[in-house]
């Protein structure tokens, strides 16, 4: 029983960690989508440069470099905090990548269609192109969403008492090691299925709609 | 005085020395054209003649190189930037009906026509629904207005394509080959449709390979090849008597298939 306490104080962490940096990289994706997708060649070369780099180094580096490695004057970061922030800006790359890649599936008829109806820039983003973007990228979105949950576990390594962390601690303090894992790794399945079934049903549901 | 509004109605399109050029690739060269309000433009030719490109400049779609267009009294230069104001003022004067029908799939078939009416011109949600309706009973599809897109017919989305466009009240409408991805039966419903339009007064412009509909509907017949127009004039004679080798060969090709 101190077995399973220990995951259900380490569970929090986890939904936690996993929620705040998907909304981080959510958020901070949408700019570096623009970038991406801007003529300016400064703009575009920036915002490459910033996710081959966000991508390129592994993420637990990401969060050393900011749990240590970070000192605004007198400012240092939480464990929590430099987690959260390092998993989501490297979210923000690969989200970043996502969205492009469901924006330009879009035929280019859906943009000639708005422009030739007169519509406004902000129109066709927020009716047209968004709008199928969204449904477009659901797949995609969930499956990472997925993968960063379980790798919201690498914030155990600056300290934070998600589930891993607890286990650990817990495998080292009583000395029955394995069994804790194997109950953590039902707990990660058990969060992850229902999010799959999920998508798998906003998907088939959207696509049942508007199938071309 | 035959046919009065075509041959003295002044010109709702008029293009001026059009040019345009993808790299090296000239695509094309002095292309001028005028079309009267009330006439049916059809435009032919063999394709990469440029025949859309001309029909996607008008609207802006494309940024012409040089030249100038003027729809319904709103002109752009190609070679200044135009002007945020006037690009849209000309674009609500133009419908455009595309080959791929180009509806939206995400929206029923009546919020397709009803959020630009909406959103371009500030109609009412009650007023732009009344007016799809209207068009979409005049189009005999009026049980299609909840389904989506993708529910219906490539005939029927480009009949809902075109009342989408007429929807605007344009003072020109513009057709990009709508019968090209259809199969023949399924696109003589969209070319009664067009028929009907015509016989309503609307001016068009009409890139096209149905010869009986350029035939028998067309007011004036453009001829296009590599870049320019070669010919144009009344329908029936260029159809029987083409003066330039090239429409000759071209019709061959066509009527033999
Ligand atoms: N976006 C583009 N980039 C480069 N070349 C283009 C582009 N669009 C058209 N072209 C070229 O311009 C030429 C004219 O094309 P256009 O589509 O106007 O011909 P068309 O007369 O409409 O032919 P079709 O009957 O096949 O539709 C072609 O050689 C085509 O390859
Ligand atoms: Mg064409």
């Amino acid at each position: 029983m101190e077995m399973l306490r220990a995951i259900a104080i380490g569970l929090p962490l986890t939904v936690l960690v996993t929620v705040l940096a998907l909304m981080i990289g959510t958020v901070l994706a949408l700019p570096i989508v623009a970038g991406l997708r801007s003529r300016n060649r400064i703009l575009w070369l920036v915002s490459r440069l910033l996710v081959d780099l966000l991508r390129g180094v592994p993420p637990v580096v990401w969060l050393f470099i900011l749990y240590y490695g970070v000192s605004i004057g007198a400012i240092r970061l939480t464990a929590l905090q430099a987690g959260v922030l390092g998993l989501g800006v490297v979210a923000a790359a690969y989200l970043a990548e996502i969205f492009r890649g469901a924006i330009s599936s879009i035929p280019k008829g859906q943009w000639e269609a708005s422009s030739a109806l007169g519509f406004h820039r902000a129109t066709v983003w927020s009716r047209i192109i968004g709008p199928q973007t969204a449904r477009a990228v659901v797949p995609a979105y969930t499956t990472f969403a997925i993968g960063l949950l379980k790798d919201s576990s690498i914030a155990s390594s600056i300290g934070v008492a998600e589930i891993v962390f607890m286990s650990s601690q817990y495998a080292r303090q009583s000395g029955e090691g394995i069994m804790v894992f194997f109950v953590a790794a039902g707990v990660y399945i058990i969060l992850s299925v229902p999010l799959g079934l999920l998508s798998r049903h906003l998907d088939v549901k959207m696509r049942k709609a508007v199938a071309r | 005085m035959i046919e009065p509004n075509i041959r003295t109605g002044t010109p709702v399109v008029r293009v001026t020395n059009l040019a345009k050029a993808y790299g090296s690739n000239v695509v094309l060269r002095d292309v001028s054209l005028t079309v009267p309000e009330g006439s049916v433009t059809a435009m032919i030719g063999p394709s990469g003649a440029g025949k859309s490109t001309v029909l996607r400049c008008m609207n802006l779609l494309e940024q012409p190189d040089s030249g100038e267009i003027e729809i319904d009294g709103h002109r752009i230069n190609a070679g200044r930037k135009p002007n945020p104001k006037n690009l849209a003022a000309l674009r609500r004067s133009a419908g455009m009906v595309f080959q791929h029908f180009n509806l939206f799939p995400h929206m029923t078939v009546l919020r397709n026509i009803s959020l630009p009416q909406e959103r371009v011109l500030g109609r009412s949600r009650d007023e732009a629904n009344e007016k799809s309706m209207e068009l979409l009973k005049r189009m005999g599809l009026a049980e299609k207005a909840d389904q989506y897109p993708s529910r219906c017919s490539g005939g029927q989305q480009q009949r809902i394509a075109i009342a989408r466009a007429l929807a605007l009240g344009p003072r020109v409408m513009l057709f990009d080959e709508p019968t090209s991805a259809l199969d023949p039966e399924v696109g003589v419903e969209v070319l009664e449709v067009m028929k009907e339009l015509a016989s309503t007064g609307m001016t068009m412009v009409v890139v096209t390979h149905e010869m009986a509909f350029a035939g028998n509907v067309a007011d004036e017949l453009v001829v296009m090849a590599d870049g320019g127009i070669i010919e144009k004039g009344e329908p029936g004679q260029i159809l029987q008597d083409p003066q330039h080798d090239r429409t000759r060969r071209f019709l061959r090709a066509v009527l033999e298939r």
